[in-house]
């Protein structure tokens, strides 16, 4: 029995920079796995691999048992894997609920029903009362939110989230890390890139650490806190910052 | 007029009320020709619904699908020439001809669609230019099935026999006719591109193709299946235009000044919507024929004939279209970035505004506390 999602020894360079570097680890199906390292550790980057913006150098990413590296990205969408943008990409000049639309629509060819689906996820990241203003007039949190709410109507199996809590203040994470949990009670397994180590800790199953673009540690959140590597790896961030 | 502004811009709808109007507006504009037969007025109305049709058919991949083409004199010229040829050359009526000029537009289409859509922003507008300049470079050199430079004259149309009723394509009604059902045709492709999927899915590319992407599009395929629609339409209206001046080169089929009125249109009226390709071409083809042509103001009954602004506008501004284009899409760019169509809505959005606020006493707080 093969996990749900398989990276295998995954590389990406970029000329002569190893942003990501044989990078290994399993998602099991219903897990949240969180992603974490410092800036520039290449967590977007594997996201970019897996989700087919970028071809790994080498390496393979197996989803659902299929290999999927060499898929274009609306193809892995369609096969249930879809992921957020840390630098949030609303249409601006469409409305929130046609934004959400266009996620639901991967399902549909019926207006009517995306719709509908567009209206449900709305509620569920609470941002109905926002369905027709245009995307581009939200601020900052809400565009978070709304990243959130489009990937959720392609009906995904695998969630990759990338910083969906950057930028947004207390009670705008607190809402976040709700709907995470909630979701994973649903059955949706996740991958959680943040840097927000508290909401990390609360959230993941498991912890993945990335440094250099290479695997630096992978375990419990407990396990990964006392891990030496990764705590030189933060405190020599600290430092240098 | 409001109720009706707004129910054609609420973006996915069917508006009873629109629609009605809207095919009010076709039996109005049908009647035309019972009214008044001045030629130069019909003239008129013919270039408006060229333009009309050449606007909104660039404006389904420009508008919608946010690729600015100004490459589409290519579409315009095979679609001119294809019909011109196989009249002049094989006695092919051009009803037939017309179909097949499309076929034809398709097909190039995909050829330079695979080849420019590798391209983005900046790129893919010099791209699609250079597309459209060697196809013309190309018509005037194979002289062999192009003729050239010296063009091509076309001796006459045979006259349409159907079961109930014979046109014969002389003077300026029967192509009064056919434009306007080649522009509602157009119109009407518009409207169902916008309140469908597909009207989506385009839309979703020109805001952010990478975001459009990852949410299961395939922006490749889409923008191909754009801009075969598009030229589809391009190329029927390069056949109206080529069959009703009775005369192309390749500078008047391909040349860049045909690619550039098509983005034009669409800058001035409002890009992207359904309206905005009707009013650009009412805003420019009025511009551009009176400066060319200023009998017609005269025909209108607006001058008298005598009128000193004809002569100066024959001897001194006969060539200054260009230039007054140039003007008018600073003013639209910098003034009205939505264009006319964008005015007119936030002329009626404020103007509505101020009838709601009227009632309410002004000693109303504020609600932006
Ligand atoms: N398209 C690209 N071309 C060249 N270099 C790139 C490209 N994308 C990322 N990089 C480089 O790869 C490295 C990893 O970047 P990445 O964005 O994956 O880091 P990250 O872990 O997501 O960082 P952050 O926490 O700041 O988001 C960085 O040095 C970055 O400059
Ligand atoms: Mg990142």
């Amino acid at each position: 029995m093969s996990a749900f999602l398989e990276i295998k020894n995954v590389s990406k360079r970029f000329g002569g920079l190893a942003a990501n570097s044989d990078v290994s680890f399993d998602v099991g199906l219903g897990e949240i796995v969180g992603l974490i390292g410092p800036n520039g550790a290449g967590k977007t980057t594997l996201f970019n691999c897996i989700t087919g913006f970028y071809a790994p150098t080498s390496g393979d990413v197996l989803f659902k048992g299929v290999r999927i590296n060499g898929l274009q990205p609306d193809a892995v969408c369609r096969l249930g894997m879809v992921r957020t943008w840390q630098k949030v990409r609303p249409l601006a000049k469409m409305t929130v609920l046609d934004n959400v639309m266009v996620g639901a629509l991967v399902r549909t060819h019926s207006l009517r029903v995306a719709r509908q689906v567009a209206q449900e996820q709305l509620r569920v990241v609470r941002l109905d009362h926002k369905s027709h203003f245009l995307a581009g007039s939200l601020p900052i949190g809400e565009r978070k939110k709304l990243e959130v709410g489009r990937v959720l109507a392609t009906k995904p199996e695998l969630l990759l989230l990338d910083e969906v809590m950057g930028g947004l203040n207390q009670a705008e994470s607190e809402e976040i890390i709700l709907l995470i949990l909630e979701l994973k009670k649903l059955g949706l397994t996740q991958v959680v890139i943040e840097h927000d180590m508290k909401a990390i800790m609360r959230l993941s199953d498991r912890l993945v650490v990335l440094n250099s673009g290479e695997k630096l540690a992978e375990g419990s959140p407990t396990q990964v806190a006392t891990n030496k590597d990764v705590i030189t790896a933060y405190l020599g961030e600290a430092v240098d910052a | 007029m409001s109720s009706l502004l707004r129910s054609l811009r609420t973006p996915r709808g069917f508006s009873a009320p629109a629609f009605l109007a809207y095919l009010a507006v076709i039996g109005l504009v049908a009647l035309v020709p019972q009214f008044s037969r001045k030629p130069l007025i019909l003239h008129m109305w013919i270039m408006v619904f060229l333009a009309i049709a050449q606007g909104s058919a660039w404006n389904i991949v420009g508008g919608y699908a946010g690729q600015y083409s100004v490459g589409h004199a290519a579409y315009f010229g095979i679609g001119a020439y294809t019909t011109m040829l196989l009249l002049e050359l094989h006695q092919i009526a051009p009803w037939y001809g017309i179909g097949l000029s499309m076929l034809n537009a398709v097909l190039l289409s995909v050829v330079i669609g695979s080849i420019t859509f590798r391209l983005r922003g900046p790129y893919f507008v010099l791209a699609s230019i250079s597309m459209a300049e060697i196809i013309r470079l190309a018509a005037l050199h194979f002289k062999d099935l192009t003729r050239g430079a010296e063009g091509i004259l076309l001796n006459g149309i045979p006259p349409l026999e159907t079961p109930w009723f014979t046109v014969k394509f002389l003077g300026k009604v029967p192509f009064f006719y056919t434009s306007l059902g080649l522009a509602v045709i157009v119109i009407s492709v518009t409207w169902f591109v916008q309140h469908s999927k597909l009207g989506y899915t385009f839309q979703a590319i020109r805001e952010d193709q990478d975001a459009a992407h990852s949410l299961g599009i395939n922006p490749t395929l889409h923008k191909n299946l754009a801009l075969m629609l598009s030229a589809a339409f391009t190329a029927a209206a390069g056949s109206l235009f080529a069959l009703y001046v009775r005369f192309i080169d390749p500078n008047i089929a391909f040349g860049i000044d045909v690619s550039v009125q098509m983005v034009l249109i669409c800058i001035i009226g409002g890009i992207g919507t359904i309206l905005g390709p009707v009013v650009g071409s009412v805003v420019l083809v009025l511009l551009s024929e009176s400066l060319r042509n200023p009998k017609w103001l005269v025909q209108a009954g607006l001058l008298a004939d005598s009128s000193p602004t004809v002569a100066f506008i024959e001897a001194r501004l006969s060539n200054a279209h260009v230039l007054f284009y140039g003007v008018l899409v600073v003013v639209v760019v910098l003034f009205a970035p939505e264009g006319f169509l964008g005015l007119l809505r936030t002329a009626v959005a404020r103007v509505k505004k101020r009838l709601a606020a009227k009632p309410t006493p002004p000693s109303q707080p504020a609600a932006a506390a």
